[in-house]
């Protein structure tokens, strides 16, 4: 007799029964164990026969798609990966203006809301005679501890210029030292994105055009 | 002189066929348990060869095989008669043969890589790629029967010529057009040879080699060192007394060698006298005490090796190894003494010989074969018997205080014993080199007095045939080994050892009982029991021939069979996959 769950509800102490599990019964056909084994030894051939020849004709089921059926479906990684999601967070990239410099205008709100405090800029002013000396700056330095973050995603919300972005799809990877895991300026603007892309679809407002607001922080005063 | 450079040969060969099949079985062993439970087990090792290396390793190969197609079809077309007609039938076959399975391989490559030129697109017009295999199929018996229709017609000379220049021309074409073809597919600079993981023993071989060879501080230096090799030399040297193919005539009455004779048809009866050649490495009368003499020995290498290393697991694994292994020495000594009775020999070869003449086996004494092989595989100290080893229990048994080469040694051993085991159990039970209805002077298909078909081989083609046959036999061993290690869940030692004194030694007691009485049966009985038993011996012979028959066809049948997966998006990474158009596809950095 199996034990209702609806039985142990309600109030006061529980009781706890046990029910009774009969011992299984041997059948002779079990206790002469050649016939359990010669199926067992069947079970296993017939998931040999079919993997290997699945393994061989290049018909394993895909590891992701078709996991629920049997078969190989493990994923040979890394010649096989599994997709990651739109949104899945990998490594930072350093996305590009048209012109190739950083979109990336060193206001350090991300090294700001960074909780692990792994970004480190240093701000700097664009040369005399460029059109954008006065209205924003540029990164010099832009280091990213990657072994400090992570990977909240902060960084990615907090930028006002969509510069930093974690859509690389590339996961941390294992490296021999901790030196190896600092990533600086150039390698994480030659990073791309999933589609192979630098620059973002985003409109970026050169000074000049006239799309540009022209608010120029040393003729007003910021 | 030329005996001691041939048993030279012999020992040689016999040695490197025990060392590879056993190491390459180290990795077999864990590729098919993985296969088993619906992993892809180590697959990875691999070498890189560049693309020019790769192509010349395809190519070259493939126009060699042709040329010497060439040559031989060159060298025999003045041979006359039956040994033509043989030639033409082979080469006609061969090149169907070469001809569906390259176009069906290329087929399946255009299937699972795209089509790549006019060529590929020609190849995808056709279809399905089991096509090739179902007019290849049809061509084998179209073949077969046109020989046999137009036998001994005036058209069948022309045909005969046809089947001989067309099908050597055939083959060589075949061939060199999968080669070329699967040379001109290779698109990358760099070529990863993985072999679908063959590569992995030899650099596990490699890794253990380089590794530190730890010795315990307190354990005996000397004892602890020579263990392994105590447990692998026994393993190794009884296959000495195995014989791996029939008795090989290609010598002259002062010792000369003369291949010649090897294309030539011996005669079917007896064996030559002069010059002989026995395909074993010592033919001793005593053969199989030799092997159980040897095999007992390596009892001193675990136990040693347990005692020697200074640790308390490692001597409960050697005490466990030598009771474990005396116990199932006395079942594997009793069960083959039934057999023993039957063949009325001690000599493995003339064993042999019985079974090629009579029954194999695993036919007259089918109850001790079943004996023998539980026994030997407890014997092999494997799983499910593996309770010296029990890593659950004792880490490792008695080799937990090894490391590199030294642990390798006794890994190796194992499995060095399994082929040793199967190749003993080949000779005493599945034939040896026999082969159904082969003869030394080819096939004869005999049920009672009527013969059905004869074919005659060269003597060569025989013996080839005989040492593929026990070469076959042995693999065939050795994997039903693998699947019953990856089966089975180990027993308890109170088990192990009811098992192997209460049960299995009383079952061959009984054996050897029962069949004392079928022999005095036999002996004081009618001439009609006699060839009755003749008659059920070529039963026997068909018996095995129709299983072979039915176990290729399943296997062809598998392989027919469409493979169908049933896609379930069920989850997030399934839906996100699907639309990245799955993940074999996907690559996830530009």
């Amino acid at each position: 007799m199996t034990q209702q769950a609806s039985d142990y509800q309600g109030l006061g102490p529980q009781k706890v029964r046990g029910v009774v599990v009969r011992r299984p019964n041997r059948t002779a056909g079990v206790q002469a164990y050649i016939p359990e084994l010669s199926k067992g030894l069947g079970i296993t051939m017939k998931h040999f026969f079919k993997n290997t020849k699945e393994y061989m004709l290049g018909q394993r089921p895909d590891p992701v798609l078709e996991s629920t059926t049997d078969g190989v479906n493990t994923i040979s990684y890394p010649e096989q990966r599994r997709p990651y999601p739109e949104r899945f967070r990998g490594m930072h990239r350093l996305t590009h203006r048209d012109d190739g410099s950083p979109r990336c205008v060193a206001c350090l709100c991300c090294s700001t809301a960074c909780p692990a405090q792994c970004i480190h800029i240093e701000p700097a002013e664009y040369p005399e005679g460029d059109e954008r000396r006065g209205y924003e700056r540029y990164p010099a330095t832009f280091v990213i501890d990657e072994l400090r973050c992570v990977f909240c995603g902060f960084c990615v919300e907090a930028c006002p210029c969509d510069a930093i972005r974690m859509d690389t799809g590339i996961h941390a990877a294992p490296y021999d030292s901790r030196e190896q895991f600092i990533y600086e300026k150039d390698l994480l603007m030659s990073f791309c994105g999933r589609e192979g892309d630098q620059v973002t679809e985003n409109a970026r407002h050169e000074p000049g055009e006239s799309t540009h607001p022209g608010v120029d922080r040393e003729r007003h005063g910021h | 002189m030329t005996e001691y450079i041939l048993d030279g040969l012999k020992a040689f060969a016999v040695v490197m066929f025990g060392m590879n099949v056993g190491v390459i079985l180290t990795w077999v062993d864990r590729r098919q348990g993985a296969m088993m439970q619906d992993r892809v087990g180590p697959e990875r090792a691999g070498v890189y060869l560049p693309k020019r290396m790769a192509q010349g390793a395809l190519l070259g190969p493939a126009i060699g095989t042709a040329a010497i197609v060439f040559y031989l079809a060159w060298a025999g077309r003045d041979l006359e008669g039956a040994a033509y007609t043989g030639r033409a039938m082979l080469f006609s076959q061969l090149a169907i043969l070469f001809t569906w399975l390259t176009f069906l391989v290329i087929a399946g490559r255009i299937r699972r890589r795209g089509v790549k030129n006019p060529f590929d697109a020609f190849i995808a017009t056709l279809g399905d790629p089991r096509r090739f295999f179902y007019a290849g199929f049809g061509a084998h018996l179209a073949c077969f029967f046109v020989a046999g229709l137009f036998r001994g017609t005036p058209l069948a000379p022309t045909l005969k010529q046809i089947g001989y220049g067309g099908g050597a021309g055939l083959l060589a074409g075949a061939i060199v057009l999968g080669g070329a073809y699967a040379a001109y597919r290779i698109r990358h600079e760099r070529v990863r040879l993985r072999l679908a993981g063959l590569l992995h023993p030899a650099a596990d071989g490699l890794k253990t080699l380089l590794k530190e060879d730890f010795i315990p501080p307190n354990s005996d230096r000397l004892l602890h060192s020579i263990a392994p090799f105590i447990s692998f030399f026994p393993a190794l040297v009884v296959l000495a007394v195995v014989p791996f193919g029939d008795t090989l005539c290609f010598g002259t009455e002062n010792g000369e060698l003369q291949l010649t004779q090897l294309l030539e048809t011996v005669p079917r009866e007896g064996v030559c006298t002069a010059g002989a050649v026995n395909l074993q490495v010592i033919d001793l009368n005593v053969g199989v005490l030799y092997f159980f003499a040897m095999a007992g020995t390596g009892i001193v290498g675990a136990a040693l090796a347990g005692w020697a290393s200074d640790n308390k697991y490692s001597l409960f694994g050697g005490v466990r190894a030598a009771s474990q292994m005396v116990s199932y020495e006395v079942t594997l000594g009793l069960t083959i003494i039934g057999a023993v009775m039957i063949y009325g020999t001690l000599q493995v070869d003339d064993m042999v010989r019985w079974q090629a003449e009579n029954a194999w086996g695993i036919f007259v004494q089918p109850f001790a074969f079943f004996l023998f092989f539980a026994a030997a595989v407890a014997e092999s100290k494997r799983i499910p018997f593996d309770l010296p080893e029990g890593e659950s229990e004792l880490v490792a048994g008695y080799f937990t205080e090894y490391a590199g080469m030294k642990f390798a040694m006794f890994f190796f051993s194992e499995y060095i014993a399994v082929v040793s085991a199967s190749a003993l159990m080949t000779a005493l039970f599945l034939g040896g080199w026999s082969v159904p209805f082969l003869d030394r002077d080819g096939f004869h298909v005999v049920l009672g007095d009527n013969v059905i078909w004869e074919v005659a081989l060269s003597h060569g083609s025989v013996i080839v045939l005989g040492v593929l046959a026990f070469v076959l036999k042995v693999f065939f061993l050795c994997w039903l080994q693998i699947t019953i290690r990856w089966t089975l869940p180990r027993f308890r030692y109170d088990q192990l050892m009811q098992l192997g004194w209460r049960k299995l030694l009383p079952a061959s007691l009984i054996n050897i009982l029962a069949t004392g009485l079928v022999i005095l049966l036999v002996q004081g009985g009618s001439a009609q029991l006699v060839s009755g038993l003749r008659t059920a011996g070529q039963v026997t012979d068909l018996v095995t021939v129709v299983l072979i028959i039915a176990a290729v066809g399943s296997l062809f049948a598998l392989f027919l069979k469409p493979a169908s997966h049933r896609q379930g998006l069920a989850a997030t990474s399934a839906q996100f996959a699907s639309l990245r158009g799955g993940t074999r596809s996907a690559r996830m950095t530009p």
